[in-house]
């Protein structure tokens, strides 16, 4: 097996004798590729608006919608940070808010830009949007299913607004929903608010299972003749693995919030302890809490890599379309990504070391988190090396990817720190958290989405955005949220903890106060710099430059559509045949800088193209 | 079933077979229908689901300092003046593993297009599962009538209760949705919608024997959770 | 929608196959039945229901839902995957013996 699989070292696509002829001795065979075994994918075309708009079942649609509505409520996410940054810089002029605000603001905060943002975006918006595009399917292999999973996550999003104004409003146990307080009365929506955060999280999960199988058998089932998996572009590898790590960790996070509900609803003592309350013993017990923190964890981790995968291989994609160069060691990012997601599931209790669990689990999980920073190292590494010797575009894709870099080295290297138990005893549930996970899974695919909205844009909408307006948003952007996150690490280390409304008489009240207001003061902007990228796209829909095919010069398969925007069922009469990866860039004798996976060997047979 | 043929592609046997199915293009799972892969990974995925379940429950159980009530006098009968333990439980498990045995010869007859067979051996094992569902509702309102509630019980450790109620009800919700989708199979089997590949309802996708099969995946997967809560929840 | 090329003659099984398992499952089930009813105890009991319990999970998984057919490319995703759960069971059974442990060591013992 080995020899088949190794082979990737530079060959003459034809030895020179061939080649030295007038191109009639290249041998039609070394285009053969063998012909479809799966027949033509049947499509339902809708015709009105409401099935080509509304209920579509074009996976570019669902795509699209998926992206509107994740970035919907991601905006929410934005303005309850700064509700909370207004507490924390200027409490005098935030009086509207009790701590009870405060927590639930915490907590729908976190919650929804972890799973209803980035989870939605990157799986359900580009997952929908660029898996059929890339591997040269028509459509997702169900898009009846495609389009349920679409309206699942739509109620759930629903729910989860709801609960903002439902009696005791949502919950505040923080995004973690540690029980016993999370429904505990006291605790704000400890009823009704983490009752829908339960609901609204088996929704999505239904929702989300839904989607993912769709993404898992269309990139499993449905590639096109000749694209086998280690000629897929990386986007679709890591949008393919963070899938499967969702369908093998949201099962935890729908048991943990059933037994939550049942606990909340029947009375049952899943999670609940036997608690004294003002005297007296409450009706709960014998429950284990940190069962649910090995529930949620077990889930919580690997949804971490959930959003950073598909981030890790979009970055991949930008910079090596940007720097026309391949990708450095393709088969190493591959493997790295499957490995990060195999380890993510055997690292879940690093986030419990102060919970008082099992004491040897420290050295179970600090090992397993340090080995997982191996494979995760060895993509940065590939990245730079990637843009070692290229020729650099630096527009404004490229400046978020190396933004994208940095920021991902940072909060990385903060990542060791924690994952260390006698480092992490002290640091955690301080500031120096908050910057780290940021930083790493905040910031970093922040800045992966903003690159790939720009690199993608054209393929949607068949327009540039602005470059100009681009620029600004960017180093508003990488500046500002340097500035809210890295004081933030200080703060860490002068031990301000997180999560508290207010520093009440603790030394923290005067030394930090001055930081906090410079924190406040930059997230402000950083927030309100992220509506330049609205109205750059409002007005790119209006007035952008035309971008015509393949803008950047790419190729891999989305860009080569017989029409752009491409239409439903994507590639018009014929597959496309893909004959190489994706990533064939700057390739020495070739006649342009790039190679496109559909050109067959026979064309570029004087050129020294790696083989695949 | 065995390995189907396609143009331009030799098979492989073995762990050989598995690499070059694996590198090969347009598909990984040779031969495989769209719709049985995606019920396989949907099964992987509930497999998740019910082994988060019964961890937790073994952590619950095991940490508990209250007594565990013992399972095979909780659920004995008493019938005809002696004390059968688990005998419901051991009728349940009869039950089950009939059906499952009527859906695999269901999924034969199936392939061989054989649509009478087929309907009624689905209609037997739709039977089953009813069957199973209702012996569960008469074990759950013995058990209510006895005295447990999923937030207590008479017999012990409060969290008896609560991981049975949820444990079984988890798994008899799967079994009651999967006797829906049988008596809706049974009915396209005998209208002959797999036959003439008539279009599904919702999906519009064409019928095709092969989603008997994929039913039936389901069913015995359902039958798989039941060996296990059969194992961990009524003999531990 | 996705029909897999049709193959003209699809291969079933002879029914004997699926009888023999059937009547295998009855067997192996009466037999872990059987353990209850002699109420065997301690690692025996264990042993037996973890045995019986594989024995008929496996069958049913190989020959009822075909996967000794299927190519191993299938069989290799489906398997892997469980290795995490094998570690999430081994750890929470260490976490459940700690969680003894602290109970009776504050609660019973008294610290």
């Amino acid at each position: 097996m080995s020899e088949d699989y190794n082979d990737n070292k530079t060959i003459q696509a034809q030895s020179s004798e061939t080649i030295s002829g007038s191109g009639s001795g290249v041998s039609p065979d070394i285009d053969y590729v063998r012909p479809a075994e799966i027949p033509e994918q049947d499509l339902y075309h809708g015709h009105s608006f409401i099935t080509k708009w509304v209920f579509c079942q074009d996976a570019k649609v669902i795509g699209v919608q998926y992206f509107l509505l994740a970035t919907f409520t991601g905006i929410i996410g934005l303005i309850l940070s700064w509700l909370m940054r207004l507490q924390l810089g200027f409490p005098e002029l935030a009086s509207f808010m009790t701590a009870e605000h405060y927590y639930q603001f915490v907590t729908m905060h976190g919650m929804i830009m972890v799973v209803y943002f980035l989870t939605a975006l990157f799986l359900g918006g580009f997952g929908n949007f660029l898996i059929p595009l890339m591997v040269g399917a028509r459509d997702m292999v169900f898009p009846y299913l495609n389009m349920v999973s679409f309206w699942m996550f739509f109620i759930a999003v629903g729910v989860l607004l709801a609960s903002f104004f439902v009696p005791g409003g949502p919950t505040g146990s923080g995004w973690t929903l540690y029980p016993p307080q999370a429904i505990l009365e006291g605790t704000p929506g400890s009823g009704m608010g983490i009752m829908l955060m339960c609901i609204s999280l088996i929704l999505f999960v239904a929702g989300f299972t839904m989607g993912g199988l769709n993404y898992l058998i269309t990139v499993l089932q449905a590639r096109t003749r000749g694209m086998t998996l280690m000629r897929m572009p990386l986007t679709v590898w890591g949008i393919f693995t963070a899938t499967v790590l969702a369908m093998l960790a949201f099962p935890a996070l729908l048991v943990g919030a059933l037994m939550m509900s049942l606990d909340n609803i029947l009375g049952t003592s899943f999670f609940m302890p036997t608690i004294l309350k003002a005297g007296e013993v409450l009706e709960y017990g014998g429950g284990s809490p940190i069962l649910f923190q090995h529930l949620f964890w077990f889930f919580g981790h690997p949804e971490v890599y959930i959003v950073a995968l598909p981030a890790f291989g979009i970055i991949s994609d930008l910079i090596s379309v940007h720097a026309r160069k391949n990708i450095f060691g393709y088969r190493m990012m591959v493997w790295a990504i499957v490995g990060i997601g195999a380890l993510s599931f055997f690292v879940w209790a690093h986030h419990m070391y102060v919970s008082g669990m099992n004491p040897w689990f420290g050295f179970f999980f600090a090992t397993t988190t340090l080995i997982i920073a191996v494979p995760t190292a060895m993509k940065v590494y590939n990245w730079i090396l990637t843009l070692w010797r290229g020729n650099i575009r630096l527009n404004t894709v490229m400046l978020w990817c190396l933004g994208f870099i940095v920021t991902f080295v940072n909060g990385g290297i903060t990542g060791i720190f924690l994952g260390n138990v006698t480092v992490d005893v002290p640091l955690s549930d301080t500031y120096f958290v908050i910057a780290h996970f940021h930083m790493v899974m905040g910031i970093a695919p922040l800045m992966v989405i903003m690159g790939a909205v720009y690199h993608w844009f054209p393929l949607v909408a068949g327009r540039f955005l602005d470059e100009k307006l681009g620029k600004w948003h960017f180093w508003l952007t990488f500046l500002g949220a340097y500035s809210i996150y890295f004081p933030m690490h200080y703060l860490g280390f002068i031990g301000v903890p997180r999560r508290y409304f207010e520093m009440y008489d603790s030394p923290y009240m005067t030394s930090a106060v001055g930081m906090n207001e410079f924190i406040s003061m930059a997230a402000f902007i950083v927030g309100a710099a992220q509506f330049i990228l609205i109205y750059n796209i409002i007005r790119a829909l209006k007035i952008g430059k035309p971008s015509g095919h393949n803008p950047w010069k790419a190729c891999s398969l989305e860009w080569l559509t017989p029409s752009v925007p491409p239409e439903h069922g994507n590639w018009g009469e014929r597959l496309p045949v893909v004959h190489r990866w994706a990533y064939d860039y700057s390739v020495p004798g070739a006649k342009e800088d790039f190679i496109t996976q559909t050109t067959p060997p026979s064309d570029v047979a004087n050129t020294e193209v790696e083989k695949t | 079933m065995s390995d189907p043929k396609i143009e331009g592609y030799e098979f492989k046997p073995g762990f050989k077979g598995m690499a070059q199915d694996t590198g090969s293009d347009q598909t990984m799972f040779k031969g495989v229908h769209w719709g049985k892969a995606m019920m396989w990974i949907f099964l992987l995925s509930d497999t998740f689901i019910f082994s988060c379940f019964l961890i937790s429950y073994m952590k619950g159980r095991g940490s508990t300092l209250i007594d565990w009530p013992n399972p095979s006098e909780v659920f004995g009968l008493h019938v005809f003046g002696v004390d059968v333990p688990l005998l419901l439980i051991a009728i349940m498990t009869f039950v089950l593993i009939t059906s499952s045995g009527t859906m695999a010869l269901a999924v034969k007859y199936g392939y061989e297009k054989n649509k009478k067979m087929c309907g009624w051996l689905i209609l037997a094992t739709a039977i089953g599962g009813l069957t199973f569902v209702g012996m569960q509702a008469f074990e759950w309102s013995k058990l209510i009538h006895e005295g447990v509630r999923p937030w207590e019980n008479p017999f012990g450790a409060p969290q008896f209760g609560s991981f049975f109620f949820m444990i079984t009800g988890f798994h008899g919700t799967h079994v009651s949705i999967g006797v829906i989708f049988l008596f809706i199979y049974a009915y396209k089997t005998f209208k002959g919608h797999y036959d003439e590949g008539k279009r599904g309802w919702f999906t519009s996708i064409k019928g095709d024997y092969v989603e008997i099969e994929i039913l039936g995946l389901y069913w015995h997967f359902v039958d798989l959770v039941w060996v296990f809560i059969f194992a961990f929840f009524y003999l531990w | 929608m996705s029909e897999i090329k049709k193959q003209e003659q699809t291969t079933t099984h002879k029914i004997g196959i699926y009888l023999w398992i059937w009547g295998l499952l009855f067997v192996l089930s009466f037999f872990s039945y059987m353990v209850d009813w002699y109420q065997f105890q301690g690692l025996l009991r264990w042993s037996l229901i973890l045995l019986f319990m594989f024995l008929k999970a496996g069958l049913i998984m190989a020959f009822f839902m075909h996967l000794f057919w299927e190519r191993y490319a299938l069989v290799n995703v489906l398997l892997w995957p469980m290795t995490a759960i094998g570690c999430f069971i081994f750890l929470m059974v260490a976490e459940f013996e700690y969680t003894v442990f602290t109970r009776l060591f504050y609660f019973v013992v008294g610290g």
